[in-house]
């Protein structure tokens, strides 16, 4: 019998770990952005995987559902060049 | 006191067990009857349907299937009509009509064509209007996906995925009656329970805001720039008095589940206030007023509902997508049913939005009903049932909010902020402390 636990935790897992490399090798910031939210939300789901429900809901509403935004809204607002840059980096 | 209709784990479970173990037995009897090389596969593969683990697999699968269905296939045509043809009434006329009577072809069906036989001129004024929906979304999924040259393609399709995923995911924890729910545990008592439901329909509507901004970064105009910034700091500002009203609320009750907070919204006004009963009695029968969290929370219902109003986008908040200063806002590159999904997202929060208001303060899937003597499972059946009451609820929230929208103009976006953070996140500081107050002088019990 399959250890779904087990099968969970590596897919999560490896997705968390794939998306935080991406995090910081993506050459465009938003798309960082986006990964550091695919990251927030695995550990979520971690956390409900280890039964701890609470932690993981308030890790999805504090972390995956604001942090990434006040990240996106610090980039978008401090540099001039926000629309330009994808161009750039090419 | 009234009883659900739906228990839908329990149908799901009871089909897919009927039907998996006709299938097994099929299998075993073809298994034991088939010659040897095919016999024994067959027969184990007769196990394998009868297994345990896929029933169970199988019956998430398809609870959490029926769900989405019942948001998307049936709510969110139904509350795209309300409104359509709830605005044309304010508007004085009659708005859309397209409706079975615009199906000439229903008359050419051979046996039943004869009931129809009206249909075949098309008489398009006869319609209610309600397959006008119907006739957009296909025509969405008809158009191409276009994706603008200069747009950043990967997040361009991922945004639209993420916001109607975020959308979706509300509906896992939002009970529709006692049974009509997927996340739900009976516990000893016989009593439906979810004890994290609200965090999680919180959890989930928090992750739309950025899906949302990059939606709108992506598309490379200025147009869905700005209507994305805009829609994603009116989200998260509006998000904070919601929060605090719902925690007012948790503290009223002591619970986060959501089966709990209804269930404490059934018992009468004067039960719930001890001061009530030192009243000199008016009456020889004491009037039954339930004890919906709206009485002792209406400061709290008025912030909700205006925040919740907010959450949507719908018009008197309609900055993000400011038809007259930013074409469509952040949706304005989107095309096809891409569109659709971004489009339509609207009304499902609206669904998710009322849904909760709903529970939170007017007393949720509780009304008067009748015992109709009949019952399926262990659950008697009544008249009418909690779906019903629930669905009257919700969709009377929401006429109010399509009325409201379609009467005030929309506000500046300097306003938005005025009433987001000097009003709202106040007042509904001011019901945490009611509801702190009444329960720490045991007003309310």
């Amino acid at each position: 019998m399959v250890d779904v636990d087990l099968v969970l935790f590596l897919v999560l897992s490896s997705v968390e770990v794939g998306a935080a490399y991406l995090v910081i090798a993506s050459r465009r910031l938003v798309h960082s952005v986006f990964w550091l939210f695919v990251t927030l939300i695995t550990i979520g789901g971690i956390y409900i995987l280890l039964r701890s429900e609470f932690v993981g809901l308030i890790q999805l509403v504090v972390y995956a559902g604001a942090v990434p935004v006040l990240f996106l809204f610090g980039i978008m607002l401090t540099r001039r060049k926000i629309m330009e840059e994808p161009h750039e980096a090419k | 006191m009234s009883g659900h209709l739906i228990d839908l784990h329990y149908y799901v479970e009871s089909v897919l067990s009927f039907l998996l173990g006709f299938g097994r037995d099929q299998l075993h009897g073809i298994g034991t009857a088939s010659p040897a090389p095919l016999g024994g596969p067959l027969y184990g593969l007769g196990d394998l349907l009868g297994a345990e683990w896929l029933l169970v697999l199988l019956t998430w699968l398809l609870v959490v299937t029926v769900m989405v269905m019942w948001g998307t296939a049936v709510n969110l045509l139904v509350m795209m009509w309300i409104e359509r043809k709830f605005y044309s009434r304010l508007h004085d006329r009659v708005g859309i009509k397209i409706g079975l009577p615009s199906m000439g072809f229903l008359a050419t069906i051979p046996l039943l064509g004869g009931l129809f036989k009206n249909f075949v001129k098309r008489p398009s004024h006869l319609g209610t209007g309600f397959l006008q929906n119907v006739a957009d979304g296909v025509k969405l999924v008809q158009k191409e996906n276009l994706t603008p040259k200069s747009a950043d393609a990967f997040t361009f399709h991922v945004a639209p995925v993420l916001i109607a995923t975020s959308s979706l995911l509300v509906f896992a924890a939002i009970p529709f009656s006692e049974g009509f729910a997927v996340m739900r545990q009976v516990d000893l008592a016989g009593n439906s329970t979810n004890p994290l439901g609200i965090l999680f329909i919180l959890a989930a509507f928090g992750l739309a805001p950025i899906g949302i901004l990059i939606a709108g970064w992506s598309s490379n105009n200025k147009y869905t720039l700005i209507g994305g910034m805009r829609s994603a700091a009116m989200l998260m500002s509006y998000e904070i008095p919601i929060i605090l009203c719902i925690i007012a609320v948790v503290i009223l009750t002591g619970s986060l589940d959501p089966f709990e907070i209804v269930r404490q919204q059934t018992v009468s006004l004067g039960e719930a206030v001890p001061a009530l009963s030192l009243l000199p009695p008016t009456s020889s029968a004491p009037l039954y007023i339930p004890n919906w969290f709206i009485f002792p929370q209406i400061i709290g219902f008025i912030v909700f509902f205006v925040a919740i109003l907010a959450e949507q986008e719908r018009i008197p908040f309609d900055l993000p997508e400011a038809e007259a200063e930013l074409v469509e806002g952040w949706l304005t590159e989107y095309s096809g049913m891409r569109f659709g999904l971004v489009f339509g997202f609207k009304w499902l929060r609206a669904l998710a939005g009322s849904s909760l208001l709903v529970i939170l303060y007017l007393g949720g899937w509780t009304g008067p009903a009748i015992g109709t003597g009949l019952s399926i499972g262990q659950v008697g059946v009544f008249f009418p049932p909690q779906e019903l009451w629930f669905m009257l609820k919700v969709y009377g929230v929401f006429l109010v909010w399509v009325w409201i929208s379609w009467t005030f103009p929309r506000i500046r976006i300097d306003q938005i902020l005025h009433i987001g953070w000097k009003k709202l996140i106040p007042l509904s500081l001011v019901t945490i402390l009611l509801a702190i107050a009444m329960r720490g002088l045991g007003v309310y019990a």
